[in-house]
């Protein structure tokens, strides 16, 4: 059964529709993730699940039990919050002993829990700290800890990652990771920053303007964007408006765009594009070979960036697009104004409906 | 350059306030400990102490002070907390209306309450009018001695200082405060207790200070109910015999002493929580709609709170019109016969145009000050500025009384300020001063609210397109701040036109009255003296209801102008 299900859940501020007739379902002691810009309505869709927001439509359901009603103090969905929120008038212990006190924990045990929580966060004999006087990535740890120490079903965490410097956000995207496994629990981490989301998630749902445009593991979604705004939004690509011209060879589709004509396999496998749709071409920097060529060239080299491990190419079609190539491990570095070719595997080239 | 200016002004506005608000606190509590021959003595102190009527006068202050505190916060509390969590019907114009009683002038809202719930009250009448009541036996509600209608009075006046602090701490906290208790397995009731109460902390000592402190050295109601146990009457009665008597000064000391410990201990608390560092909202919308029967019940909480906190002044519009009004529910006849006969009053119109003159002479000379040293606190980086900043909050914690006290005596024949007093006893410059002393926080606070919101670049880009600093100022900086600049000089204005504790005590000559000691002359009239006083009271009422208004509206964001 699942752990966690959004029943399509609509959500109303006043005109604005922030999350549209969404439905999820989340496994058990998954890691699951929701992905999307600002405003895309994936910290609503969290508010929700915690019951801090009252749905306008739909349900929400744990382990099949329907808690729309519910105020959030019943829930047993413990959430970590983006400010933190740990209170300035306690200490660190007091932080973490105030969910074991609301559930009248004896006097002992909650010590020796406040205790635990704050070695699995890897901050023993910190009970006596004052909020303010922690750095940011152990006021985060403290406020992971203070979510632990009452064993919730399920931990909802609201960007924690987005007040640390980068240094501090890559050691604790493992941490969380490790917490949440270690512990067994089922997890619902609301992220803009898609890396972060393809590094940590078991699962992820990519949101945009309130609806979800995509529910899979990282990879599949990485691979196989189901539209051109989940293709756009997770990692960098081409996007080139195409017309279908025939089928291909192996199930492929053949697709003529501003940049030529390419084989290229459709995004859904039930979904066969007829001959003369509109569509999209979504086709990844890295996917791309660029070569050096005499004559016959497709395009130029606008623009050379090097980074050391990758080039960055802008190349301008001859047809007036233009395109982003990435080359790894380079061997040699092309320069501005040299004519190239372009090719690429028709199983890197996704066609999109939308 | 900006160093050079800011220490001028910082040794500029020091002096003024050396002189003009050190000084006179310091010799008054100088004249409490000096003998008659010069010599230290600590005697008038001590036999203050051993005085039962002055002992029991401090005694009632106290206790005044306190009561009306935690009444004044039993109203704020639950309006602020609806307030930050509810959006209700009419909750805009209501949560500016909740605000008007602070304007309404508490020594003039006595004459109401008296009028209301004496003996022969509107209240008795009418519970002897529905049978509740005997005729024979009437309940004295306002108690022996009128002491609790002093709280009702301090209460109903003073909630809404309370209220625009709390609501300033509830809007500076970080809601996932609130949620994250809840979603812990906190219930509602707990969590306010646990978490919403301790964190809104400042917002209550900041507020609870300044109420305590006013209501602690409340002179105008306590006179007006004619209860003369309490000390600041009793200071003011001293008055006549000063030249013999020191012990209203060795009293104004004690009083002093009480309140800047209150002051310095609120201070304390404040600077020890931690409270500041908490995280700034992100802009989330906390307010919950409450829809029909709940939202209205709000509605009419608010309404009502406010009606109740009118009732005195209510109370004093119908006596000016009343042709008579004992022991009727509603005076038996209306006229306007008051207000003509109190434009003919020689005590009247001067006493409007004087305190026009010591009002606006006021708020010109805390604007002035007030801008200099907000401008030094935000923007010049020299040192003690900080300290500059707590100086001129002491205004608050130094009760009206002291202050008065003290340029009373240095206004002496022979003393430092006799100088100031004008031909024939004018206390013209007196009054202003004294008046613009103490409302200087207020005017500081809104001015350095409106410096810190206004962006330091927008100044300096004027002045790298070739503005002078002068005309920068002009064109830039003081337009970016008028709307506060204008809301703190309004709110001086208002203050200073409803000051009782300098007019009573600095204004001796009839000619020279301002309109708080021409009602007070009024009341204290034979004959129709209660009805003239009440129409000059509306007078005063409409007008600082207008320019309060006013402020409040160009202020934008409440709260800004009390907070210490």
């Amino acid at each position: 059964m699942e752990a966690i299900r959004a029943d399509s859940i609509s959500k109303d501020f006043g005109e604005i529709r922030a999350l549209n007739e969404v439905s999820i379902g989340i496994e058990p002691g998954e890691l699951f993730f929701l992905l999307g810009g600002s405003g895309c309505g994936k910290t609503t869709l969290l508010r929700c699940i915690a019951g801090l927001e009252q749905p306008s439509s739909g349900r929400v359901l744990f382990e099949g039990e329907d808690v729309t009603d519910l105020p959030t103090h019943k829930r047993e969905a413990a959430m970590v919050f983006q400010s933190y929120a740990l209170w300035p008038h306690m200490t660190v212990g007091q932080n973490i002993a105030f969910g074991l006190e609301e559930r009248k924990v004896p006097r002992d045990e909650i010590a020796d829990r406040v205790g635990e929580a704050l070695e699995m966060v890897r901050m023993p004999g910190f009970q006596e700290r004052g909020i303010d006087q922690m750095s940011g990535g152990q006021q985060q740890r403290v406020s992971l800890a203070r979510a632990l120490v009452v064993k919730p079903k399920c931990l909802l965490l609201d960007e924690p990652l987005s007040n640390l410097d980068a240094q501090l956000r890559l050691e604790m995207r493992s941490e969380i990771r490790r917490i949440v496994k270690e512990n067994g629990l089922t997890g619902v981490y609301v992220t803009h920053d898609q890396a972060e989301a393809l590094s940590m998630a078991d699962r992820l749902a990519v949101m945009d303007r309130g609806r979800v445009q995509q529910i899979g593991c990282p990879e599949d979604v990485y691979r196989n964007p189901a539209t051109s705004c989940v293709a756009s939004f997770i990692g960098e690509t081409n996007l080139l408006d195409a017309t279908v011209k025939g089928q291909g060879e192996g199930g492929s589709v053949v697709v003529e765009t501003e940049a030529g004509e390419y084989a290229g396999r459709p995004a859904a496998e039930d979904w066969r594009p007829g001959e003369g749709d509109k569509v999209f071409v979504s086709v990844r920097p890295e996917a791309i070979r660029i070569a050096e060529t005499e004559d016959g060239s497709l395009g130029e080299i606008m623009e050379t960036t090097y980074l050391g491990d990758i080039i960055q190419y802008r190349v301008r079609m001859h047809a007036g697009v233009e395109i982003q190539v990435s080359e790894m491990n380079p061997r040699l570095v092309l320069a501005k104004g040299v004519g190239v070719t372009l090719e690429v595997h028709p199983e890197n080239v996704v066609v999109l409906r939308e | 350059m900006r160093a050079r200016k800011a220490i001028i002004l910082t040794t500029a506005v020091a002096l003024f306030f050396g002189v003009f608000f050190l000084f006179p606190v310091v010799m008054v509590i100088g004249e409490a400990f000096v003998d008659k021959e010069g010599g230290f003595t600590s005697a008038y102190v001590v036999q203050v102490f051993a005085n039962p009527v002055y002992l029991e006068g401090l005694w009632n202050a106290l206790l005044l002070g306190v009561i009306s505190t935690i009444a004044a916060l039993l109203i704020a509390f639950p309006l602020a907390l609806f307030t930050h969590r509810y959006r209700f019907p009419l909750k805009g114009p209501l949560s500016a209306l909740i605000l008007v009683p602070l304007v309404l002038p508490p020594f003039v809202g006595a004459v109401g309450v008296k009028q209301m719930l004496g003996v022969k009250g509107a209240l008795n009448a009418f519970l002897e009018k529905i049978g509740m009541m005997d005729p024979a036996a009437p309940i004295d509600w306002l108690g022996e001695g009128r002491f609790w209608g002093i709280v009702i009075m301090n209460a109903l006046h003073l909630y809404p200082i309370l209220y625009m602090n709390i609501a300033a701490s509830l809007a500076h906290l970080d809601p996932a405060m609130e949620e994250a208790a809840q979603n812990l397995g906190c219930s509602p009731w707990r969590r306010l207790r646990r978490i919403t109460m301790p964190l809104t902390m400042p917002g209550i000592f900041a507020g609870g200070a300044i109420v305590f402190i006013w209501s602690f050295t409340e002179l105008g109601v306590p006179l007006v109910f004619d209860y003369s146990r309490v000390a600041p009457v009793q200071i003011y009665d001293g008055l006549k015999d000063l030249e013999s008597n020191p012990f209203p000064y060795a009293l104004v000391a004690v009083m002093l002493v009480i309140s800047s410990a209150v002051f310095l201990l609120s201070k304390a608390f404040l600077g020890r929580s931690r409270l500041g560092t908490a995280p700034r909202p992100k802009g989330r919308q906390a307010e919950k709609v409450l829809r029909g029967g709940k939202g209205w019940l709000l509605t009419a909480l608010f309404l009502g709170i406010f009606l109740f906190a009118s009732l005195p002044h209510l109370g004093v519009i119908l006596l000016s019109v009343a042709t008579d009004w004992y022991g009727t529910i509603l005076p038996e006849q209306l006229t306007g016969a008051h207000y003509d006969e109190a434009l003919g009053h020689p005590l009247v119109v001067p006493s409007i145009q004087n305190s026009l003159l010591y009002a606006s002479g006021a708020m010109l000379v805390d604007l002035l000050l007030g801008l200099a040293i907000a401008w030094v606190i935000v923007r010049s980086t020299i040192r003690g500025r900080a300290l500059l900043d707590a100086l001129v909050m002491l205004p608050l914690a130094v009760p009206g009384l002291v202050l008065a006290f003290g340029y009373l005596a240095l206004a002496q024949e022979g003393r430092a300020f006799s100088f100031l007093v004008g031909a024939n006893g004018n206390p013209v410059i007196l009054l202003v001063l004294a008046y613009a002393v103490r409302r200087l926080p207020y005017v500081v606070r809104a001015a350095v609210a409106g410096l810190q919101q206004s962006n330091v670049t927008l100044e300096e880009a004027a002045l790298s397109l070739g503005a002078t600093p002068m005309r920068m100022m002009r064109r830039i900086a003081l337009p970016l701040l008028s709307a506060n600049l204008l809301a703190g000089g309004i709110l001086a204005f208002a203050f200073a036109m409803l000051e009782v504790s300098d007019s009573l005590i600095l204004a001796q000559q009839a000619e020279h009255f301002p309109i708080t000691k021409a009602i007070y002359t009024l009341l204290n009239t034979l004959g129709n003296g209660y009805e003239l006083a009440s129409a000059l009271g509306v007078w005063a009422m409409i007008f600082l209801g207008i320019s309060i208004v006013g402020a409040v509206l160009l202020a934008g964001k409440r709260g800004g102008l009390f907070r210490m």
